[in-house]
């Protein structure tokens, strides 16, 4: 007969390192993984907008962005629809006339002034740029007042 | 306890009291917190790679490393429960430690030793809560610059020392991350450690 193999405390606290060690080696990978993203790195703050963009329109969505544009009488203004509560993606609402943010339903007015919720500041106006094709360059790490227009 | 000279035996007893493994006596209370505290600090020290201190940075970059780096939200989520069940744990303890009457002396040391580990985790949870930089956070850092604002001569330079300058709408702080992610994590670590020492020196976990 073969000596069996006997289940004593320290045989299976001696496999337990064995699990140890093999979870240890597990938690490499995802390790690297997260040590070495760059998926924070500063990325461009600006934002083209090349579509026409008549006088009166209702605000516009850039493409990839937060960003909305929109032109009055007076010139064009960019707006970011980041909200200023805890900083979630708020929606327009086209009918209403509404900024609304799913989160803890704050709304903003047309223009971006918080109108109820726990926001308490406005939604940010951020500098635009008219380029002579007359395409538009937004800069998002620049903000202005709520009356800026290009 | 002669036969414990070296640090190994200390680490490893030859013998120890019966009382001391009895899991109903302690609900080993006390070794579910240190383990918390290392959790705590591989966590934490993960979340400094991505963190970015300061009263506009701090918040979105928790939003980028909570949903777009690799594990971030993991990371940040153990960190999180960790800290919750510190405060809990660390108050049972407490708790304890008075049912079983293990504050009389000779132990009177370690429970001073232990009240102070209790503040220092209640002020490591409360400086963690203002990092996260939200409009919550700017409320909770401005109350706590207030109160000790109130402090006749010495408050608004305590304020100042403890917390910077937070803005109404976000706690996150140079000042408040470094107490948080060094200097209260290295004194509660030397204090928890005297902790240990103190308990075998007091002639180890029994009923008085
Ligand atoms: C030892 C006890 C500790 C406690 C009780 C504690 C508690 C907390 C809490 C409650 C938060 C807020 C997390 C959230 O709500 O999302 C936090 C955040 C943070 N802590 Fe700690 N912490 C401790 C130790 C540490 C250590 C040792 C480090 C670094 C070495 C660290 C680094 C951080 C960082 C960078 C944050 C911001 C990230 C976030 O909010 O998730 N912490 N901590
Ligand atoms: S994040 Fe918009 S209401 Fe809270």
């Amino acid at each position: 007969m073969p000596r069996q193999l006997e289940w004593t405390r320290r045989a299976v606290l001696r496999l337990a390192w064995v699990g140890v060690i093999a979870a240890s080696a597990l938690t490499i990978e995802p390790l690297v993984q997260y040590l070495t993203s760059k998926e924070d790195r500063l990325q461009s703050t600006l934002v083209g907008y090349s579509k026409p963009l008549d006088v009166n329109s209702d605000w516009q969505n850039t493409a990839n962005a937060r960003v909305w544009v929109k032109r009055d009488s007076l010139g064009v203004m960019a707006l970011v629809a980041t909200c200023t509560h805890l900083g979630c993606e708020v929606h327009y609402h086209v009918e209403k006339k509404e900024w609304l943010c799913p989160c803890h339903g704050s709304i903003y007015d047309l223009e971006g002034r918080p109108i109820s919720g726990p926001a308490l500041k406005a939604l940010p106006r951020v500098a635009v740029e008219l380029k002579p094709d007359g395409s538009l360059i937004i800069n998002t790490s620049k903000q202005v007042g709520m009356d800026t227009r290009v | 306890m002669k036969d414990q000279k070296n640090f190994v035996h200390h680490i490893r007893p030859i013998f120890v009291p019966s009382k001391a493994l009895s899991v109903l006596y302690t609900f080993c209370l006390g070794g579910v917190s240190f383990l918390a505290f290392v959790v705590l600090g591989v966590t934490g020290l993960l979340l400094m790679f991505h963190y970015q201190p300061g009263n506009s940075t701090g918040f979105s970059s928790l939003l980028t490393l909570a949903s777009v780096i690799p594990y971030g939200g993991m990371i940040r989520n153990l960190h999180y429960w960790a800290g919750q069940l510190m405060v809990v744990t660390v108050n049972l303890h407490m708790l304890r430690v008075v049912w079983t009457h293990s504050y009389k002396p000779p132990k009177q040391l370690n429970w001073l030793v232990g009240v102070a580990l209790l503040m220092l985790i209640l002020f490591l949870d409360f400086t963690g809560y203002l990092l996260i930089g939200s409009q919550e956070s700017g409320a909770a850092a401005t109350v706590a610059v207030n109160i000790l604002g109130l402090i006749p001569g010495l408050g608004i330079g305590l304020a100042q020392v403890l917390f910077g300058e937070p803005s109404a709408i976000s706690g996150s702080t140079l000042v408040v991350y470094v107490w948080h992610c060094f200097a209260l994590p290295m004194i509660a670590l030397f204090l928890q450690l005297y902790h240990f020492w103190r308990i075998r020196r007091d002639g180890g976990v029994r009923p008085l």
